[in-house]
């Protein structure tokens, strides 16, 4: 079982290398968001191939070590957890690559943004921390870092609707402003997603750690 | 478990060969109608625990008990009890088939025979109906008469459990069962035993943790004659409360 174990170890590590790659697509995506930066943004969107790869042959390493071994108890649960972070993972990586694509179709030959982006930048942040915060969970077992994620997230969705709520009123204001104002909704709708994708995770870390099934809203 | 459904109490039961003691105070419950697991690394008293429900242990010449074991209620180490007719009601099967070297017919027959059934037709009937709860009557109607040594041994083990229903018990015990059988016989074996709990209780030893995780009720983790946890099978394999259990089923020992 020493083999297992190692090798679920090695597992563990890739997983993490992945959550930390379809985080810095995250992070990359918004910055060349912020910046009208389109060099940056195909470099970001470049990188979805890659993801899809690593979703892929993690997928089978996870399952190649079920077939081999079937682990029983928190190595099972470890499995389980893994299973479901990879495609909520993959589901962050891939949002990324929605925003770059945002930038690079809609907003093209575009100078300067139309307004400060400051509920963007802030939502970028929490929802920064919240996927950082899973992948050290993930890696330590230390649910005390998601104490509180539920409210963590609510604070996301409000951001959304804020950006929402604010953007409906540009586009009253002057139909010149509705291409701009799309694409902040759509990126805002694209990170409250990706910090539900971190509350799925934080579940499965709950799964993983204490065997308790629980909801983060 | 605590239950009104148990059919076979253990309470604070503790087993010595002479000197050694095999098992400590041991509390456990077989419930009716269930499928019981017993699961421990070698020489941590599985087989000695399922071998005391109807006094297998006997045999030893040094064998002490300690507590007792109630089986409907009854002290089994009464000295009214008489272990003809435990073993009757608690039938018992072992890691390698061991069929008698005679025809199939007079291996289910033997046991009703010794119990005082004598009239054919009624044997013919015992014999059929055993064999057919044991779910091998498809395999051999034909070859009632030829020896049982000439089975495959996944047969024999099945003709054994034959045997063990042919007096109509109420509980089985069987002791790694299918330990020396291929997958395929392993999986009748198992499917069987799952069918037959409808009608009788069991409890079964076993190595193998998955067998025990697909066909078990509930689950005992023994180790080194303790009862470390006890409960519904998923838990044990999904939960285990206590960290003995999840490093032995999870391979972490040593």
């Amino acid at each position: 079982m020493e083999k297992f174990h190692n090798e679920l170890k090695s597992l563990k590590r890739d997983i993490l290398e992945m959550g930390d790659f379809a985080l810095g697509m995250l992070i990359e995506s918004m910055d060349a968001f912020k910046n009208l930066d389109m060099q940056f943004a195909e470099e970001v969107h470049s990188k979805k191939d890659k993801i899809m790869e690593l979703e892929t042959i993690l997928e089978q390493r996870t399952l190649e070590l079920m077939l081999k071994y079937q682990p029983m108890a928190k190595d099972l649960r470890t499995l389980a957890c893994i299973f479901t972070a990879l495609v909520h993972i993959t589901r962050i990586g891939r949002y990324s690559k929605d925003i770059a694509n945002i930038l690079l179709k809609e907003l093209k030959d575009k100078q300067q943004h139309m307004k400060k982006l400051i509920t963007l930048s802030s939502m970028i942040e929490n929802v920064e921390s919240m996927i950082r915060d899973v992948l050290t969970a993930f890696d330590t077992k230390d649910l005390r870092i998601l104490e509180g994620f539920s409210e963590r997230d609510d604070i996301v969705d409000e951001q959304r609707m804020e950006i929402f709520r604010e953007c409906l009123t540009y586009m009253m204001e002057d139909s010149k402003n509705i291409p701009f104002c799309i694409a902040y909704i759509m990126v805002a709708r694209y990170l409250e997603r990706c910090g539900d994708h971190a509350c799925r995770i934080a579940e499965k870390i709950h799964y993983m750690v204490e065997g308790r099934i629980i909801e983060v809203r | 478990m605590k239950s009104n459904n148990n059919i076979i109490e253990s309470d604070k039961f503790s087993f010595w060969y002479g000197n050694i003691r095999a098992l400590k105070e041991i509390d456990i419950q077989i419930e009716k109608n269930k499928i019981t697991a017993i699961i421990g690394p070698s020489g941590c008293g599985k087989s000695t625990l399922i071998r005391s429900f109807n006094r297998m242990n006997d045999v030893y010449e040094n064998a002490i008990y300690g507590g007792r074991i109630t089986f409907k209620g009854i002290n089994i180490f009464d000295k009214k009890t008489e272990i003809t007719d435990l073993r009757k009601c608690v039938g018992m099967i072992f890691q390698k088939p061991n069929p008698f070297p005679m025809s199939l017919w007079e291996n289910i027959a033997y046991g009703p025979k010794t119990h005082g059934i004598h009239e054919k037709s009624h044997l013919d009937e015992i014999v059929e109906r055993s064999i057919k709860l044991a779910a091998l009557w498809d395999e051999v109607e034909n070859r009632l008469g030829e020896s049982a040594l000439g089975l495959s041994g996944g047969q024999q083990q099945r003709l054994c459990i034959a045997r063990a229903l042919s007096i109509e018990p109420e509980v089985l015990l069987l002791d790694e069962p299918t330990s020396a059988l291929d997958p395929i016989a392993t999986g009748k074996i198992e499917n069987l035993i799952i069918e037959l709990k409808n009608k009788y209780t069991i409890a079964i030893v076993t190595h193998n943790m998955q067998q025990a995780a697909r066909i078990s009720d509930y689950t005992a983790f023994l180790y080194l004659g303790e009862l470390v946890e006890f409960g519904p099978t998923r838990d044990i394999f999904e939960r285990p409360k206590e960290k003995l259990t999840e490093r032995y089923i999870t391979g972490r020992f040593g």
